[in-house]
């Protein structure tokens, strides 16, 4: 199988700043260096540029070289890096002015400058002053290190911008890109260095697992099984990909199957003894489930689903009282989960504890609760306004 | 105790005997010579006798195409969910006509896509569209049927995308819109789903629940890819449920008069953030007042408790019908009752999404649920969306079975070549009659294995026979109309309740039977299976029992009428008769907030 490995070619990066934080920025910097606008031309310039259209406001910045600061960055922001460049060295030759240090840098990284520009963007990261700037100047470190293969120098920037901005989705995606990049290169060397190991078809299958391929996924893990027989987890797997493949009563066998030979191989493997578990109650096996599943339990006693299967099926078994404790471990051990504390409110209420179940409700309900932010507003708003249309 | 009036079984031509002369016991000793060598092996009852479906649409006059949406790919959310369909008799004969419900004809969109077919004997039916004087165009949803006005003859009830429709039935010869006259014009476009009919302030006359879906409309819906919500496996789809808007379900309560009051807000109906869909009603908690369970896609189901003062309380997670076993809300779609395990408690079944399990609640009685739907065998059936279900005795042993029929709502699902498909085929489960179910889909005949984009689903006897047929509202097809071909040798009994005005319909009726031992309990409801409505007539298998030793009726204003001794293979109208009518203790100032 061919994996994308094609290396980033430049150092040319996305546009990080978008239109509303830039435009709060440009304010800011309008606010604070200039007060020949009047608050209606500068509504005009801002209306403008939110409309794409620069030209106003780029005469408007011309007009007055006290803004030629502006000007430089928002040519840099329209994707103009090399006037941006012209711009702002030449209000550096006049006077020194760190946002135009930073922009020019900027300009310089999109333009394939890293070596020119790291310097001021490492000063301007390391600086403890706007937090804006030193989030732009961040990323665009992240990014040159990233882009000359120096991915721990990359992953200290984003751990720190991380750390600062943990909400933000610039930081997220640059992080999330710098993972991927580092994953690209090191399964490029594996197919390169050991293209006959089982280990490149057990990780081929992974990644077809993953873009939900699993009959290709399956051809893989048998391969990989053929090569090293004995190697752990290679059953394991199989047979998960077997159950997402087919819903059929003869993959719930063949999984089976599977998971029993990584018991064979690996006695001690309690998610294996789960798994065997699950294919038997959809089996209608559930006497031998329950074995599997208490195993499972006896094997690790911190093994959530095991422990929250078992407890489900003392309560089917009438046997309350220990339903209740199993399940109370699951919560204790799954507190986010909604499966466990459910079966725990259904144990409670059949054993006849309505106020405990009463209670435990309240707390699913609250985790089921859907968190309050921008989707939330967009449902509320849409379809409010009476609609005439059949 | 009193005794109703018995009309017995009425035949409507003795064609239809043809192939059943063998269900009258008499009739079947004088026969039973004759058959013997032919054709006993395989229609003799026992746990080894296997149906055979057969799709009998085309030859009974089911031909027209019902347009919903894409075929190939679908843009809009509002192209997946229509259509329901209803067995209903709209002019007394006592055979069950057919409603089918169908979007916009893509080529001529103010052409009337909704059919009304009359049953003619024979299992024929004949086009009444136009005669009826149905002329109402867009995207229908669904339907339920009740007597409204208690006039004697079933009005129905058809759910839009846009208006809904109140069709009263005029003397069995047309249906006549009514909705304005009515008060049921909405404020808005809303997206009505299922359906129905019920009293629920015991005042004697019809009121009415709507589900709604979502709020929908085509220009501010995104298109299929454009956010996180419209991609399925890969695969660029029609957007929803989860990214657009919920909408709240509607209680309209009746004054008496045919006038229509909404009560959603007092009631405790308009409780917020669910996609609501198959509608069931029922008493499921045995109190004597009618509840409502509604099936709701990725949301978690509801079902509103009946408090008996005019107002409902939402209670499905605590009852254990919210979600499935591990606390997931799952996509429901349709949803059935009955009584499954012969405790005489109704239980739930809901059809969900593919890779989620259909969904059985046993109920524990008091109204609260177990899911079941692994210990019953229900857990293997995950590749389907199922839509349309139903419990029926299609081998009149006593033990309800089932069957749901399926369709995907993404036909853009068949590029993934994979196990889920765009059209599937029905599922039928045997009710083995010890808690448990067995799957005989591929054993029962060439219609189990057609494949179709199914949706509603509605099931009762066309032809009296005591055998179930299933009408099949199939997207972008003709319906399906299900027929079990030499139909099992078992005993049954149809039981039609005649209620007195205003609720002439008799819903809300709960009926006991005893009969060889065994009791089986049921009730008369509108509504149910995926937007659809069933024949209001209740059908019960008897096995081998020849008559009914008792058949205990609790009408929907409290009081009780008893029957004895009653003959099997027949169909017995029972009007209500229990003397003088007791006073409803429930006034309508607690339902609607008003004195």
């Amino acid at each position: 199988m061919m994996l994308d490995t094609e290396r980033t070619r430049d150092v040319r990066f996305e546009v990080w700043i978008w239109t509303r934080p830039f435009l709060c920025f440009l304010f800011l910097l309008v606010s604070a260096s200039e007060r020949g606008f009047t608050q209606s031309s500068l509504e005009q310039v801002f209306a403008s540029i939110e409309r794409g259209d620069y030209s106003l406001a780029e005469s408007a910045f011309s007009q007055n070289p006290r803004l030629s600061l502006l000007k430089g960055i928002l040519q840099f922001h329209r994707g103009d890096y090399t006037s941006a460049q012209a711009t702002l060295s030449q209000i550096l030759q006049q006077n020194d002015h760190p946002h135009a240090r930073l922009f020019l840098a900027l300009s310089q990284a999109a333009t394939g400058g890293c070596d020119a520009a790291r310097a001021e963007l490492e000063r301007q990261f390391s600086a403890r002053g706007n937090s804006d700037t030193q989030r732009l100047a961040g990323l665009a470190l992240s990014q040159c290190y990233l882009s000359s293969g120096r991915y721990s120098e990359a992953f200290g920037v984003l751990a720190r911008l991380e750390a600062d901005h943990p909400s933000n989705a610039d930081v997220l995606y640059q992080s999330a890109k710098l993972h991927m990049k580092a994953w690209n290169d090191a399964v490029f060397k594996m197919f390169e260095k050991t293209p006959a190991s089982f280990r490149v078809n057990q990780l081929s299958a992974e990644i077809f697992e993953i873009q939900g391929k699993y009959a290709e996924a399956i051809v893989e893990h048998r391969k990989a099984i053929e090569k090293n027989p004995a190697a752990l987890n290679l059953h394991f797997r199989l047979g998960r990909a077997l159950l997402m493949e087919s819903h059929s009563a003869e993959s719930l066998e063949a999984a089976r199957r599977e998971f029993l030979e990584e018991l064979r191989l690996n006695p001690s493997d309690a998610v294996a003894e789960y798994q065997v578990g699950q294919v038997l109650v959809a089996q209608q096996n559930r006497a031998e489930a329950v074995r599997r599943y208490e195993r499972a339990v006896e094997l690790n006693p911190q093994f959530a689903e095991a422990v929250l299967a078992l407890g489900k099926i003392r309560g089917e078994q009438k046997r309350f009282d220990e339903s209740v404790e199993l399940l109370r471990q699951a919560v204790h051990l799954l507190p986010r989960s909604e499966a466990a504390r459910y079966a725990l409110m259904i144990a409670y209420r059949n054993a006849g504890k309505t106020l405990e179940a009463l209670k435990v409700k309240e707390s699913l309900e609250q985790l089921q609760r859907p968190p309050e932010g921008e989707f939330t507003e967009f449902l509320k708003r849409l379809g409010e306004t009476p609609k005439t249309r059949q | 105790m009193s005794t109703g009036t018995q009309e017995g079984s009425r035949w409507p031509s003795s064609d239809l005997l043809s192939n059943r002369r063998c269900i009258s016991f008499k009739l079947r000793l004088w026969c039973l010579g004759a058959l013997l060598v032919v054709a006993s092996l395989s229609t003799i009852a026992g746990p080894k006798w296997l149906p055979s479906f057969r799709n009998i649409a085309h030859e009974a006059g089911l031909t027209r195409t019902l347009p919903n949406g894409g075929s190939v790919s679908k843009q809009f959310i509002i192209e997946t969910t229509g259509s329901g369909v209803a067995f209903l008799d709209y002019n007394n004969d006592d055979l069950l006509d057919i409603f089918l419900v169908a979007g916009p004809d893509p080529k001529d969109p103010s052409a009337v896509t909704n059919r009304l077919y009359r049953n003619v004997g024979n299992s024929n039916f004949v086009d009444v569209t136009r005669e009826a004087g149905i002329t109402k165009t867009g995207w229908g949803q669904g339907l339920c049927s009740g007597d409204f006005d208690g006039d004697g003859f079933v009005d129905l009830f058809v759910t839009y995308w846009g208006q809904s429709v109140l069709y009263r039935n005029v003397q069995g010869q047309r249906l006549e819109d009514v909705t304005a006259a009515a008060r049921l014009v909405q404020d808005r476009v809303r997206y009505n789903t299922g359906c129905a009919f019920l009293d629920y302030d015991s005042d004697g006359d019809l009121d009415l629940f709507v589900a709604n879906y979502l709020k929908f409309d085509f220009a501010n819906s995104p298109k299929p890819g454009e956010n996180p919500y419209c991609w399925y496996r890969g695969i660029p789809v029609n957007c929803g449920p989860r990214g657009l808007a919920f909408d709240r379900n509607l209680l309209y309560r009746n004054d008496g008069k045919g006038r229509f009051t909404d009560v959603s807000e007092v009631s405790g109906i308009a409780v917020p953030n669910h996609y609501s869909l198959g509608v069931v009603a029922g008493d499921f908690n045995q109190d004597g007042h009618t509840d409502i369970y509604v099936a709701c896609d990725q949301t978690a189901s509801l079902l509103y408790i009946n408090q008996g003062d005019g107002r409902f309380e939402e209670e499905a997670l605590l009852r254990g019908t919210a979600l499935d076993e591990n606390g997931k809300a799952l996509s429901g779609m349709g949803a059935a009752a009955a009584d499954y395990n012969g405790d005489g408690m109704l239980d739930l079944f809901r059809t969900n999404f593919s890779d989620e399990r259909e969904t059985l609640y046993r109920n524990r009685g008091s109204g609260e649920f177990d899911d079941v739907t692994r210990q019953v065998g229900f857990a293997h059936n995950t590749r389907f969306v199922g839509w349309g279900c139903g419990f029926f005795d299609f081998d009149n042993d006593g033990w309800k079975d089932l069957l749901l029929v399926n369709g995907h709502v993404y036909p853009e699902v068949d590029r993934l070549k994979i196990d889920i498909r765009y059209k599937d085929r029905p599922i039928l489960y045997r009710n083995l009659g010890d808690g448990r179910f067995v799957d005989i889909s591929e054993q029962s005949g060439p219609a189990l294995v057609e494949r179709h984009a199914s949706r509603g689903a509605a099931f009762g006897d066309i032809d009296n026979d005591g055998s179930i047929e299933v009408v099949v509202n199939q997207q972008n097809e003709p319906p399906g109309l299900l027929k079990v071909e030499r139909k099992c040798q078992n005993h049954w009994a149809i039981v039609k309740l005649v209620g007195k005005a205003p609720n002439r319909s008799a819903i809300g009726a709960r009926i006991k039977l005893t009969a060889g031992g065994r009791v089986q309990a049921d009730e008369v409801r509108s509504g149910g299976s995926y937007l659809s409505q069933n024949d209001l007539r209740l059908h019960f298998g008897l096995e081998s029992a020849t008559s009914i030793d008792r058949l205990e009726i609790k009408w929907p204003n409290g009081c009780h009428q008893d029957l004895r001794h009653l003959q099997a293979d027949r169909i017995h109208t029972v009007r209500e008769d229990c003397g003088a009518r007791p006073k409803s203790s429930r006034s309508k100032t607690d339902a609607a907030g008003r004195s």
